[in-house]
């Protein structure tokens, strides 16, 4: 089967794959609120160069992730098309496109580096942790607060990011089958799509009874290995400069 | 004693459908037992029952002589499920997480953790994958994967849900040969398939089920030729022997 890198771990020896989860996660954290809070466009460039350093680092695969980004660059497409003709504002003088605006293109670029800088840090984090790091890490975050189901939150949030790759690569693989079986012949759309999104969702369903079952025929239990974290001086120096950033975009911002 | 027993163990479905029906077996510790059947016959649903993670109608599952439903996480510690599509049981993000799964659910100390996983990879040979992702395996270390999984529970009793379907000549040799040494180790092995011809010849006992009842159960040299009947293929051919019926050379 063939595998998808975004959204996924990849194993490498670097000091990001390394570094402790509740320091990566705080990291990214707060890397996710500047990416939120940027205004100005030197935020947004400080961050993806931030980001960019940080994929060079983690040696992650440039060229397939960038492939696989094709489907949010026509989302960042869309929306900064909505952004131009929607808002209203100045007239771009010589464009020969009725109905941009000045105001429009600037609000939508906005929004266009906010997502960049934030499936960037999605890479990032999903590309250097394990999902088994990351469950501790949640588990060890949401311990101290009564009343929270700390172990069966993290483990739908396990299953949850193991899964929905799976899920992908299983409805392209079903549409894949109806249309080797002339789906797009009919005309109804509503006919198409009972055809195929009932079915994966039946299926669906079916695996996570039998993820349940395999889950429970190995003795899946909430009393469990509690992770032992370790924190290192080059853990503190990256959320020490993901804070520094963090504060700049802020108090830039206020200023 | 037997190490697991069934006394008239039965399984009605919520719709009325006999899964399986007064079935009663008693193996012993360090047998190599084949369970073969037609589709349908009730294998699975005896196979489960046996890890308890189906509850009975009626009758029960005794291990070590005591009811199963008295420590069903004992009983799942003992008792390792390997099933039928390894794709569809895998819960980690690499072959080490997947491992790691079954220990952390006994709550081992996380240094122990590391080390089965170490141990039970190294076993299976798939230590040089253990940062992969499982899906990305072939059919055969899939499998073997799924067995590593059950070993790091350190079972007695190892179950193998048809554990031959799918997979290449290479790959069926390589899981045969996983499951001989795990028997040579001690496990009690329990397979269950309907593909006789690759396997037989190192089983001690053949247990044939038919339309969700026990119908006959001896060793192989003995049951092997009612078997037909049953809807499983004769794997003898004219002038062939039990001990023959391997597809190790």
């Amino acid at each position: 089967m063939a595998e998808m890198t975004l959204f996924r771990y990849l194993h490498r020896d670097t000091v990001l794959h390394r570094m402790d989860g509740r320091l990566k996660l705080g990291s990214m954290l707060l890397l996710s609120v500047s990416a939120s809070l940027a205004g100005a466009l030197r935020h947004y460039l400080v961050l993806f160069c931030l980001l960019c350093i940080a994929l060079r680092v983690a040696k992650l695969p440039w060229a397939a992730l960038l492939k696989e980004l094709k489907f949010f660059a026509l989302i960042i497409w869309v929306v900064l098309s909505i952004n131009a003709t929607t808002i209203p504002g100045d007239p771009i003088p010589n464009l020969p496109l009725p109905g941009v605006t000045v105001q429009g293109v600037i609000t939508g670029l906005r929004f266009a580096g906010r997502l960049i800088n934030i499936i960037l840090i999605c890479v990032v984090t999903t590309g250097t942790t394990p999902l088994r790091t990351l469950r501790h890490v949640i588990e060890w975050c949401l311990r101290p607060l009564p009343f929270v189901p700390e172990v069966r939150i993290a483990t739908m949030i396990q299953l949850t990011f193991a899964l929905i790759p799976v899920l992908f690569i299983e409805f392209a693989e079903m549409s894949r089958a109806q249309k080797a079986r002339c789906l797009e012949v009919r005309k109804n759309p509503i006919k198409r799509m009972y055809y195929t999104v009932l079915p994966f969702l039946e299926q669906t369903l079916h695996r996570t009874d039998q993820i349940v079952e395999a889950m429970e025929a190995r003795g899946y239990s909430e009393i469990r290995t509690k992770a032992a974290f370790k924190s290192k001086t080059s853990d503190w120096l990256i959320f020490t400069l993901c804070l520094f950033v963090f504060l700049v975009i802020v108090f830039t911002k206020r200023g | 004693m037997s190490i697991i027993e069934t006394q008239d163990l039965t399984h009605i479905f919520p719709d009325g459908t006999v899964g399986i029906e007064q079935i009663n077996l008693k193996i012993n510790a360090g047998e190599f037992v084949i369970i073969a059947g037609a589709n349908g016959s009730g294998k699975t649903v005896f196979a489960r029952h046996l890890n308890g993670l189906l509850t009975p109608t009626k009758g029960q599952v005794l291990l070590d002589g005591q009811p199963i439903t008295k420590n069903l996480i004992e009983a799942r510690k003992k008792v390792g499920l390997v099933f039928q599509d390894p794709d569809r049981q895998f819960v980690g993000q690499t072959v080490a997480e997947e491992v790691a799964f079954g220990p952390e659910n006994l709550n081992l100390p996380p240094a122990q953790v590391d080390s089965i996983v170490k141990a039970s990879l190294a076993l299976v040979g798939l230590s040089r994958f253990s940062h992969q992702s499982p899906r990305v395996l072939s059919g055969g270390l899939k499998r073997k994967l799924a067995i590593a999984g059950v070993l790091a529970m350190k079972p007695q009793i190892i179950i193998l849900d048809e554990p031959f379907t799918g997979l290449d000549y290479p790959g069926v040799v390589q899981i045969l040969q996983q499951i001989l040494r795990l028997h040579a180790a001690g496990h009690t092995i329990l397979l269950i398939t309907h593909e006789l011809e690759k396997v037989l010849a190192h089983a001690g006992r053949l247990v044939i089920f038919y339309q969700g009842r026990l119908v006959a159960d001896g060793r192989p040299e003995a049951v092997v030729h009612g078997v037909e009947r049953y809807g499983v293929r004769m794997p003898l051919r004219k002038g062939e022997e039990v001990k023959e019926l391997s597809w190790l050379k």
